[in-house]
C-alpha cells in the first residue's frame, strides 16, 4: 500500500536525522570539552578559575579521540571559555543571545507533500457566492503551534511600551470651538474637487446620495431582534383584562402585528402601548356599561 | 417653508401656495398616520362595544383636517398642475413631453410601432 511505503520512508528519514543530530551533538560536546583544556592554559593567563572537573573531562575525551590530542584539547577549552564569557555577560547585562532564543525552538521538518498541502490551503482560489474568496478558517495561533505563546522564558527582545502616551491623551480637554473650526478648515482644504467621474461617485457614496454596490437590501435597517420577539407578542398583553371584548380585540391586533414584516419590534410594542393607554383613559366609560 | 413670525421676505421654493398647502397636508398626514390607523381600527370593529366606537368617531373628527391622507393631491412637482400627472415621474404631461423630446428622460423614447 502506498501509505505504508511513505510511512516507512518517513521513519527512515527520521532515523537518519536522529543519527545525524546525535553525531552533531557528540561533536559539539566534544568540542566544548576540548575547549576546557585550552582554557586551563588561558585561565592561568587571565586569572579565572575553570571547573577542574570539566578540565579533567576534557582531557579524558581528548585522549579517547583518535584525532590530534593537543589540538582537540585546546579547541574544547576555547569553547568552554566562550561559554563562560557569555554567561558572565548575561549575568551583568541582559544581552540577547540568539542561542538562548533558538535553543528552545525545535526545527520542524516537513515533507514536501505536507508543504504543498499547507500552501494550497492558504491560497484558495475558491469563490463564494458573492464573489469573495473563501479564506481558510484560522484556528487561534496558540493552538496551531504545539507550543503556546505564553509559555517559556522571557527573551527581553521587546521593551514594554510606556503608558505615558495614554495618560497624555487623557489629560487633553474636550476640543474647543477653535479646534473644531481648525479641523473643518483642514478638511475643506484637503478635500479637492473630484478629478474624474469615479471620484465623484466615491464622494456621492460617502455622502449617501449613491447606494453601495452590490446593493444590500437591508442597508440602513438594523433589526437586531430575533424572530420570536416579532411573533410571540402575548407577553405584552399582561396589562389587559383576560376576558371580554377588549382582550379579543387585542389578540386580533397581536395576530396582525405578528404577520407584519415591515415594523420593528419597538414599533409593535409602541402600538400595543398606545392601545393600553387609550383603554386606560376610557376605563370610566367602559365601567358605566 | 411655513411663514415665520419674523418679518422678512418670504420666498419659498414652491411654485405656488397650493403646492405649499399640499406640502403641509402631506406633513400632517405623516405625523398623524399612526394615530389615525389605530383609532380607525377601533372604529371599524364588530367586537368592541358601540359606545366606544362612537367615542372614537368623535376623536378622529377632532384631529386636524389636514391630517387625513385623502386631502393630498398628487400635483406636478415642477408646475403644480393638479391634473394630468403621471405618478411614476410626478410630472404633468406637458413637462414630461418637454423633457422627453429633449432626451432628458432616461429610457423614454417616442412610441412607434
Amino acid at each position: 500500500m502506498k501509505v505504508e511505503v511513505s510511512y516507512r520512508k518517513k521513519l527512515q528519514q527520521l532515523k537518519t536525522r536522529e543519527i545525524k543530530k546525535q553525531a552533531k551533538n557528540k561533536l559539539e560536546g566534544l568540542d566544548s570539552e576540548g575547549a576546557t583544556l585550552q582554557r586551563t592554559t588561558e585561565d592561568i593567563q587571565r586569572g579565572k578559575p575553570l571547573n577542574p572537573e570539566l578540565v579533567e573531562a576534557a582531557s579524558a575525551v581528548a585522549s579517547s579521540l583518535p584525532l590530534n590530542k593537543k589540538q582537540t584539547e585546546s579547541e574544547l577549552l576555547a569553547q568552554l571559555r566562550r561559554h563562560e564569557e557569555t554567561t558572565d555577560k548575561q549575568k551583568k547585562g541582559g544581552t540577547v543571545n540568539l542561542r538562548n532564543v533558538i535553543s528552545e525552538m525545535a526545527v520542524q521538518r516537513q515533507s514536501p507533500s505536507q508543504r504543498g498541502v499547507r500552501l494550497s490551503s492558504r491560497i484558495s482560489l475558491e469563490l463564494d457566492e458573492d464573489g469573495q474568496r473563501i479564506k481558510p478558517e484560522r484556528s487561534p495561533e496558540s493552538s496551531d503551534s504545539r507550543r503556546s505563546l505564553r509559555v517559556g522564558r522571557r527573551l527581553n527582545i521587546f521593551t514594554k511600551a510606556s503608558t505615558e502616551t495614554e495618560d497624555a491623551l487623557e489629560t487633553v480637554s474636550s476640543p474647543t470651538i477653535w479646534d473644531l473650526e481648525f479641523a473643518k478648515e483642514i478638511a475643506a482644504m484637503t478635500a479637492q474637487p473630484p478629478r474624474n467621474g469615479f471620484e465623484e461617485m466615491i464622494q456621492w457614496t460617502k455622502e449617501g446620495i449613491l447606494w453601495e454596490f452590490p446593493i444590500d437590501n437591508e442597508a440602513g435597517m438594523e433589526d437586531d431582534a430575533e424572530f420570536h420577539e416579532h411573533i410571540f407578542l402575548e407577553k405584552h398583553l399582561e396589562d389587559f383584562p383576560k376576558q371580554g371584548p377588549i382582550r379579543h380585540f387585542m389578540e386580533l391586533v397581536i395576530c396582525g402585528l405578528s404577520k407584519n414584516p415591515y415594523l420593528t419590534v419597538k414599533q409593535k410594542i409602541e402600538h400595543i402601548e398606545w392601545f393600553h393607554k387609550y383603554f386606560e383613559e376610557k376605563k370610566e366609560l367602559l365601567q358605566e356599561m | 417653508v411655513l411663514p415665520s413670525p419674523f418679518t422678512r421676505q418670504v420666498r419659498g421654493r414652491y411654485v405656488d401656495w397650493r403646492m405649499l398647502r399640499d406640502v403641509k397636508r402631506r406633513r400632517l398626514a405623516y405625523e398623524y398616520a399612526d394615530e389615525r390607523l389605530r383609532i380607525n381600527a377601533i372604529r371599524k370593529n364588530t367586537i368592541l362595544p358601540k359606545e366606544l366606537q362612537e367615542v372614537a368617531d368623535k376623536e378622529i373628527a377632532n384631529l386636524p383636517r389636514d391630517s387625513c391622507p385623502v386631502r393630498i393631491r398628487n400635483r406636478c412637482v415642477l408646475t403644480s398642475r393638479p391634473r394630468g400627472v403621471k405618478r411614476r415621474w410626478r410630472l404633468s404631461r406637458i413637462v414630461f413631453r418637454h423633457f422627453a423630446d429633449h432626451a432628458e428622460m432616461s429610457g423614454i423614447q417616442r412610441a412607434m410601432w
